[in-house]
């Protein structure tokens, strides 16, 4: 089980070592998605293995994997595959059309496995400590691919990506000290006694002055990472300017990351402050983060930009999930985090393909993609109805969930605004995306070499709603177990 | 946990260096020269290699005279020496008071974040009598003030610097706590700050390539 552990974190580096061995993009492209998919395999395997029984542990606490990691991580690696898959074509076609020199694909694809790498390295650790390690990593490989083409506009995305997250993630290590700060009492004295499981089992000794303080800035921090407002105001430049795969993996693995850590924090909180303040912390952020997520999705302008919003959204509906709590609540914000993490990187990597064929990341521009390009458009328009969370996608099952969840939780005015919230959101964001689709096409010619390509750039799309349209439609029993699991893990 | 007594010798010596760590990141707040700036904060990575070996002696530990080594080799020399080189060679910033506040107003904002930090951390958070509950509120002061200089600051690398800062603090509370942090944790800390610096020099260096003198005021390009 071990091994399996270790396989999931490692696989993806088969990328970076392709990518350094002075592979070109189609060859990288491929190991990047091998390791992608060895690794998602594993992970899958390691789940079922899992089923509900002790969490894998070893290494005085370093590795530890129980059915809420192994879930995380499944997500992550799902949506590698993904934008590796995607990643073939996009950065073949920019290598072809002289946009990416040699160097720069390989550091695209040196980066890119690190990325992946270290955020599923990140889910299997039970020590807080090195869980801050590994996310600040992250920030930091994910920061060159923002800036890998290095134009003027991408290097000040990636500036303030790198300087915002950076702070962010430190100041969640600075949480993470006033957690063991508030531990005193339990005299920890070896690596065993910093680790997640540790502390959750003994939260009755931990002080709670210093306890509510930790969770304030491990959500503040690690709400850095994940997006929620005051604190996104990275996440559309950056998720803008990055090559369209890297925006996928942005949106659909990091921001996934960064909340798995707040769950932990939460988890440690509630049982020993109780729900209230560890809940009331979470529906601010977020519901300040949907309001600001369907505001700015009102504009019209860069598309990228659009759903690097509507992530924001995302993310802060999650954090009301689970600020709702309860079973339902967190059985929706799981289930939500997996639904978003595939319709995003549907969205992110059709986005691509556009971007490629037009020429532009304006909305405005782009006009007749059903007509121009079928399958990209209607992947395009079909992601953006489920992130939207019409039926019969997974998302509209989750974010009814969640919603139920909320009248359950109490007063009803919550769950409401919530609602209305969404009808905003799905008008501000519909509109730009049924206008993309429909219209008169323009002449374009295809930036991509061959035929392969073309199926390889449409494999990912395909791939990515069909999952979505059957977890709409009917959640397998392994997954409603894996998720029950998870729960019983959060507490 | 263990924790020193605040009236032992090196938890006097500790407490001292907290001190002193806190008036070096005001000196950086306030200090209108660039050159200095980076001097400031180079006399603040020494000082704190310095409480890191205070640590070690007190707990008997390696790893920790490893990592005040690492500090005093790394934040305490090389970074001040290349931030110095590429600020004065390379971009030709001798001077550099770009400030968005004033002086003073910093300053003030500075005194009211090391007392905000005081009344947050002091009362009933921490054991009383343990050089923890000395050090800690010193520490949150820096990681503050680091917050505060990256805000007021335009020029990136002063950013940089600032980032700097706030991670001295973080480090400044961690080795009163040296049994907690296991070594591998903070060795991972060091070498995320290295990779950090590196990868941000190398954004600062492509900026200047593209605009004029690389402060964060000319970022303005991506809005909404």
């Amino acid at each position: 089980m071990t091994a399996l552990a270790i396989l999931v974190a490692l696989s993806p580096l088969t990328g970076s070592a392709a990518a350094l061995a002075g592979a070109r993009a189609r060859l990288a492209g491929v190991a990047q998605a091998v390791g992608a998919a060895i690794s998602l395999g594993c992970s899958l395997a390691l789940l079922v293995t899992l089923d509900g029984h002790a969490p894998l542990a070893g290494w005085d606490g370093f590795l530890y994997v129980d059915s809420l990691g192994g879930f995380f991580a499944m997500t992550v690696a799902g949506v590698t595959l993904l934008a590796a898959l995607g990643s073939i074509g996009y950065v073949s076609a920019q290598e072809d059309g002289g946009e990416l020199s040699g160097f720069q694909v390989r550091l695209y694809f040196t980066f890119f496995g690190l990325f992946a790498s270290l955020m599923l390295a990140a889910l299997e650790t039970g020590n807080l400590g090195l869980l801050f390690v590994l996310v600040e990593a992250s920030t930091l490989a994910s920061a060159a691919l923002v800036g890998i083409e290095g134009r003027s506009r991408s290097l000040e995305a990636a500036w303030k990506y790198i300087i915002i997250s950076s702070l962010g993630v430190t100041i969640a290590l600075a949480g993470t000290l006033f957690l063991f700060y508030s531990a005193s009492a339990l005299h920890l004295g070896s690596n065993l006694g910093l680790t997640w499981p540790y502390l959750l089992a003994h939260a009755q000794a931990l002080a709670p002055q210093s306890l509510r303080l930790a969770f304030l800035l491990a959500v503040v921090g690690y709400g850095t990472k994940v997006g929620l407002a005051p604190m996104h105001t990275w996440l559309p430049d950056a998720h803008a300017e990055a090559p369209s795969p890297a925006s996928a993996m942005l949106s659909a693995a990091l921001l996934n990351v960064g909340m798995y850590a707040i769950i932990r924090f939460l988890a440690i909180a509630q049982a020993r402050l109780g729900g209230t303040y560890p809940r009331a912390v979470l529906l601010s952020f977020g519901f300040a983060s949907i309001v600001v997520g369907a505001l700015f999705m009102v504009r019209r302008g860069n598309f990228k930009r659009l759903f690097a919003y509507s992530s924001v959204e995302h993310m802060g509906i999650i954090a009301v999930a689970l600020g709702f709590g309860g079973v339902l609540g967190l059985y929706g914000a799981l289930l939500q985090t997996l639904n978003h993490a595939l319709a995003k990187a549907v969205l992110f990597l059709s986005s691509g393909d556009v971007a490629l064929r037009y020429r532009t990341r304006e909305a405005g521009q782009v006009s007749g993609l059903l007509a121009a390009v079928p399958v990209t458009g209607g992947a395009l328009l079909l992601a953006s109805f489920a992130v939207l969370g019409s039926p019969p996608f997974g998302l509209f099952l989750s974010e009814l969930t969640i919603v139920r969840a909320g009248f359950a939780h109490g007063s009803p005015v919550f769950p409401l605004l919530l609602l209305a919230l969404l009808g905003l959101a799905f008008v501000a964001f519909a509109r730009t995306t049924a206008g993309m689709a429909t219209g008169e096409p323009p002449q374009l010619a295809s930036p991509y070499r061959g035929r392969a390509e073309v199926a390889v750039t449409a494999a990912p799309l395909i791939l990515g709603l069909a999952v979505l349209l059957v977890l709409g439609l009917w959640i397998p029993a392994g997954l409603d177990a894996v998720l029950r699991h998870s729960i019983r893990v959060i507490g | 946990m263990q924790s020193l007594s605040a009236t032992s010798a090196a938890g006097v010596l500790l407490d001292l260096s907290g001190v002193v760590i806190l008036l070096l990141a005001f000196a950086c707040l306030a200090s209108k020269l660039f050159n200095r700036y980076v001097v400031y904060y180079g006399a603040q990575s020494v000082v704190l290699s310095f409480a890191a070996g205070t640590a070690a002696v007190a707990f008997h530990s390696a790893e920790l005279w490893i990592l005040a080594a690492l500090t005093l080799a790394v934040k305490g020399i090389a970074i001040p020496v290349a931030a110095r080189r590429l600020l004065v060679t390379r971009l030709a910033l001798k001077r550099d008071a770009a400030m968005s506040t004033g002086l003073s107003t910093s300053l003030i904002a500075g005194g009211a974040l090391t007392a905000f930090a005081y009344l947050v951390s002091r009362p009933a958070l921490l054991p009383h009598g343990t050089v923890a509950s000395a050090v800690v509120p010193l520490s949150t002061a820096v990681i503050l003030l680091g917050s505060l200089s990256m805000v007021v600051r335009r020029h990136t690398v002063a950013q940089l610097i600032g980032w700097l800062i706030v991670e001295n603090g973080v480090f400044l509370g961690a080795i009163t706590l040296v049994a907690t942090f296991p070594f591998i944790v903070e060795a991972g800390i060091f070498l995320d700050i290295v990779a950090g610096v590196l990868i941000m020099v190398v954004f600062v260096s492509g900026l200047t390539r593209q605009l004029a003198e690389a402060s964060a005021a000319e970022l303005r390009e991506l809005r909404g």
